[in-house]
């Protein structure tokens, strides 16, 4: 019973590792209607920014993750305006190739820049907490909060800013946004930095508990998929759910299944989920 | 002091040398020039290991040009990545072969990525030198035209056995991903333990993953005196932190090639990693090449695989020069020359060269190991350092 | 036979393989309009199949390759199965998750595929009975399967089938207006291209006797939307050219990387891969027609009726 609660605690903790970056996923897809796979590019962008801020200036933690967040979701509305947008003519699935692409670009430009060494940051780990036989590791319950900030402020911007409305209205129906005189270029490129600095700053918080890399956004890539699928591709709510129930299953699997086939677990989750209820659990309602 | 000024009148000769047959020197270095590969894993999951593997081999090969090459013709160094990846590596494979012509290949890392080249290899009669540890490496049918530096997991880990049971971790688990040497390792440390009145729990895990929590939770179910921490870098980086994190106040020991000085400065932190053992195939104590290694590539602890292509750069060299013949096959039938069966003792291909031109029998001892061979490629036996983490550094306990 | 001779059969051969991919791809791509994500995993699937039946049961190597096609085959059924009814983007995920899957069971399952020890001595087709030439006879083998399949499917595309599987890439809601029936469509056609995809991994392992997990990462995936991308998607003749455009991109990089100074063999190898993904997004952006741009058959005229 005990490794039973505590392999849920594990997962609600793995989970809120992955919130973020399915937060930001999914925001994108909301707005744009294509599935931005750079998320691993923009979680390692991330990682490295609040690593140099962090190793290089001295930025506390909370500085840097603003670091890692403002890196990624520059490079991620550069990205978008000068290599995405344009072919969006083409279809949402170019577009998405085209993500593909630029993954391994930025990949590459940060292992030309950095190599392959592994960094790391200039911050203190904490032990966990013990309740009882249960343990807590006091990071991650921080990281848990800090999700959850991230989205009732996300809540809040687009339920009452001028442009957050937009941005829903956008989501929508972008044909009926325009009729609105939304300008929905200035929208989409907001969502898009938006939900590439919520990947970096999830790449920065993934890069504390593991290390800074190259391939650092890769480890949690498929798993952030798998989340904002099973969410309902498009819902904010949704992926947070999604990332915390994706996090559970991978952690009883572990204890059920074999450890070693804790990767396939979003997959299995997926088909699931796309079986039962195709909309995912939450609707595609950005909220 | 003394050393150095040795070496200023060696070099001091050696310019004189050179001095003597330059005509002839030029005329020799407008000629081929040799051309070795390393073929080491520079993107994909390999990434943290190769770069600095191929560091190591063109330092070598750069000394060695320095001093007027072998048989008075340059060495020409090739570097091809494998992207840790048997489709991309034979495709490199194929290019340094039949392209570049080279007479050996240096530094193969995964084994899926050897076993595929190999046979490219052998028939071409191009020397292959790996550092994988899968036991199914050597018993392909390579002719002789592969030997590998990294003991094999039954030696290694029957050591790592041993080396627990002495230190008093009789309660054992193993957290190993899956790897071609995954069941061996299991299976010997298991036999080690028992036989010396221990037991072992184990576990294999996904190394991609960003936190271990449970897995570390079901390792400290089994109660044990000791973790044996048998991955790679990336992964072993989150279990040491998730084992710190669970309060894990027993000792851990893991691979030199993975725990390293760079995973040390990337957690940063002292007591995560104080007093994390660790292991490497070694030569015995009093070997010098260990410290030529840690000058040549500037590092303080140079992980074995660094080591084990200094090694195999080395061997190559002296190779061709004790064949007088800078084919694959040249260096197949005389690597055991040098490598082993007594006479001067060198540490590097500088001095191994200059002996061989004098008509000396060389003996090559390595910064991975004695570096003697067995028929199929296997390294006959070698010692081992297992260094102890203190204060953020490694620092050296024993070498067995 | 030696030196850039042998080289270059080996390209040839293995562009081959590439072909095959880029034609499995392009079927799907450019003929329904979806994309598969995972085209390593049945790449990886045609392999084991054909190599664990040569050499476990002994079939064989014509044996091996059509069951890796049936394999490959129920696979793509599979996993389309439960996502087709869906738009693209789920399919696009689920095809990334099918991959990474099958190199997991691949890994894991040793009693089965050897695990990442992979399956080596491989069997290839007379290969004692033709020495130095298994190579040069093979690449020309490989290329007349190509140029069968590339056949095979251009009389597809022609057939009334390949108009159906075009109106639904265009309008799925026209098409199914006009009582074609869509999942039907997508699911066969998925399942034949993905067919394709483990012929190409049954041909890889027999010519290279190495079949291993790490062989079928997603980068090959990658190379071979390159290759569709710039030959013409839709376009199976293009699908051909550009997985030879990308495997001799691919391999000119070596030299081209070498020749700039000054620079580490690991920023060699990151300038190499970028120019992969650089080459994509410019392929797609300036040239989305390719370099064989589609050629839309037009539709028989009515027969006029008196």
């Amino acid at each position: 019973m005990d490794s039973f609660l505590q392999a849920a605690l594990n997962g609600l903790v793995a989970g809120t590792i992955l919130a973020l970056p399915a937060i930001g996923f999914t925001a994108m897809f909301a707005v744009l209607r294509y599935p931005n796979f750079a998320v691993a590019a923009f979680a390692t962008l991330g990682a490295y920014g609040g690593w140099m801020a962090n190793a290089w200036l001295g930025w506390p933690v909370v500085a840097a993750l603003l670091a890692a967040f403002v890196l990624a979701g520059i490079v991620g509305g550069l990205a978008e305006r000068v290599a995405l947008e344009p072919l969006r003519p083409a279809g949402a699935l170019t577009v998405a190739i085209a993500a593909i692409a630029l993954n391994v670009i930025i990949e590459n430009i940060l292992r030309f820049s950095f190599g392959n060494d592994l960094r790391g940051y200039d911050l203190p780990l904490a032990r966990d907490i013990r309740f009882g036989s249960l343990r807590v590791a006091p990071q991650q319950v921080e990281n848990l909060m800090l999700a959850l900030a991230v989205m009732g402020v996300l809540f809040a911007f687009l339920a009452f800013t001028r442009i957050g409305k937009a941005m829903r209205a956008t989501a929508d129906n972008p044909d009926l946004a325009r009729l609105k005189g939304i300008e929905p270029r200035r929208v989409e490129l907001l969502a898009v930095f938006v939900g590439a600095g919520l990947c970096g700053v999830g790449g920065m918080l993934l890069g504390l508990d593991t290390s800074v890399d190259p391939l650092t956004g890769f480890r949690i890539v498929l798993s952030v998929f798998a989340a904002a699928v099973v969410g309902g591709l498009g819902s904010i709510p949704g992926a947070v759910a999604g990332a915390l129930l994706i996090g559970l299953a991978e952690e009883f699997a572990t204890l059920a299944i074999a450890p070693t086939y804790k990767s396939a677990v979003g997959f299995v989750a997926i088909l699931l989920v796309l079986t039962l209820r195709p909309r995912g659990l939450l609707g595609e309602r950005a909220y | 002091m003394t050393d150095r000024s040795i070496r200023m009148t060696r070099r001091a000769a050696l310019v004189a040398g050179t001095a003597a047959l330059a005509m002839p020197a030029v005329v020799r270095a407008q000629g081929d020039p040799i051309k070795l590969a390393t073929l080491t894993p520079l993107t994909g999951a390999g990434g943290p290991y190769g770069p600095v593997m191929a560091k190591a081999a063109a330092a070598v090969i750069e000394d060695v040009n320095k001093a007027g090459g072998v048989l008075g013709r340059r060495v020409q160094l090739v570097s091809e990545d494998d992207q840790t990846n048997p489709e991309a590596g034979v495709r490199a494979a194929r290019k340094l072969i039949d392209v570049d012509k080279v007479s050996a290949i240096v530094g193969t890392w995964a084994s899926s990525v050897t076993t595929a080249v190999a046979p490219l290899c052998w028939e071409s009669k191009t020397m292959l030198c790996t550092v994988s540890g899968a036991d199914s490496i050597t018993q392909l049918p390579h002719q002789g035209y592969l030997i590998r530096t990294q003991p094999n997991s039954t030696l290694q880990i029957s050591r790592v056995g041993e080396f627990l049971l002495s230190i008093g971790a009789k309660r054992v688990f193993q957290m190993i991903p899956q790897t071609p040497f995954t069941q061996t390792s299991i299976k010997t440390l298991e036999a080690t333990l028992k036989k010396g009145g221990g037991d072992q729990g184990s576990l294999i895990y996904d190394d991609k993953k960003p936190t271990y929590r449970t897995e570390v939770d079901q390792a400290l179910r089994f109660n044990p005196d000791a973790i044996f921490a048998a991955g790679y870098t990336p992964d072993t980086v989150v279990l040491l932190k998730d084992l710190y994190r669970a309060g894990f106040k027993g000792k851990v020991i893991g691979l030199a090639y993975s725990i390293n000085q760079k995973l040390i400065d990337q957690v940063g932190q002292a007591e995560v990693v104080e007093g994390v053992h660790t292991f490497a195939p070694s030569p015995a104590e009093g070997a010098t090449a260990y410290d030529r290694v840690k000058k040549i590539v500037g590092m303080e602890n140079p992980d074995p695989y660094t080591c084990q292509v200094y090694d195999h750069a080395n061997l190559v060299l002296m190779a061709i020069a004790a064949a007088k013949d800078a084919t694959g096959t040249a260096i197949r039938d005389s690597v055991r020359k040098i490598s082993q069966g007594g006479g001067k003792t060198v540490d590097n291909a500088v001095d191994g060269i200059k002996a061989i031109a004098a008509g000396e029998k060389v003996d090559y001892i390595g910064a991975s190991g004695p570096c003697d061979f067995d028929d199929k490629g296997d390294i006959i036996d070698c010692k081992f350092r297992y260094e102890q983490i203190k204060a953020n550094k490694l620092t050296l306990l024993k070498i067995a | 036979m030696a030196g850039w001779a042998n080289y270059l059969v080996f390209i040839v051969a293995t562009g081959g393989f590439y072909a095959l991919l880029a034609l499995s791809l392009n079927l799907i791509w450019g003929g329904a309009g979806m994309v598969n994500l995972g085209l390593a995993g049945f790449f990886a699937l045609g392999a084991y199949a054909s190599a664990l039946l040569t050499i476990n049961l002994g079939v064989p190597i014509i044996a091996g390759i059509a069951g890796a096609l049936v394999v490959g085959a129920v696979g793509g059924y599979v996993v389309t199965m439960s996502t087709t009814r869906l738009r693209g983007d789920y399919l696009a995920i689920v095809t990334l998750g099918f991959a990474e899957t099958i190199r997991l069971i691949a890994n894991n399952e040793i009693w089965l595929t050897r695990g990442s020890d992979g399956i080596s001595g491989i069997p290839g087709p007379l290969k004692a009975a033709l020495g130095g030439w298994f190579n040069v006879a093979y690449a020309v083998g490989t290329l007349a399967i190509v140029g069968l399949v590339w056949f095979l499917l251009r009389r597809l595309d022609l057939s009334p089938y390949g108009r159906a599987l075009r109106a639904v890439r265009e309008d799925q809601q026209v098409a199914q207006v006009a009582g074609k029936r869509i999942l039907r469509f997508k699911i066969e056609a998925f399942a034949i291209s993905a067919a394709i995809a483990a012929l190409a991994g049954a041909l890889y392992g027999h010519f290279n006797s190495y079949v291993a997990p790490d062989i079928f990462q997603p980068l090959i995936t990658i190379y071979i939307f390159l290759a569709v991308a710039a030959g013409g998607v839709g376009r199976a003749s293009g699908a051909v050219l550009g997985a030879y455009l990308v495997i001799f991109f691919l391999e000119s990089t070596r030299f081209a990387a070498a020749a700039i100074p000054g620079l580490s063999p690991v920023q060699h190898a990151a300038i190499r891969e970028m120019l992969i993904g650089l080459a994509l997004i410019l392929v797609l952006r300036w040239r989305p027609q390719g370099i064989l741009p589609e050629q839309v058959p037009p539709a028989p005229r009515p027969t006029p009726t008196t």
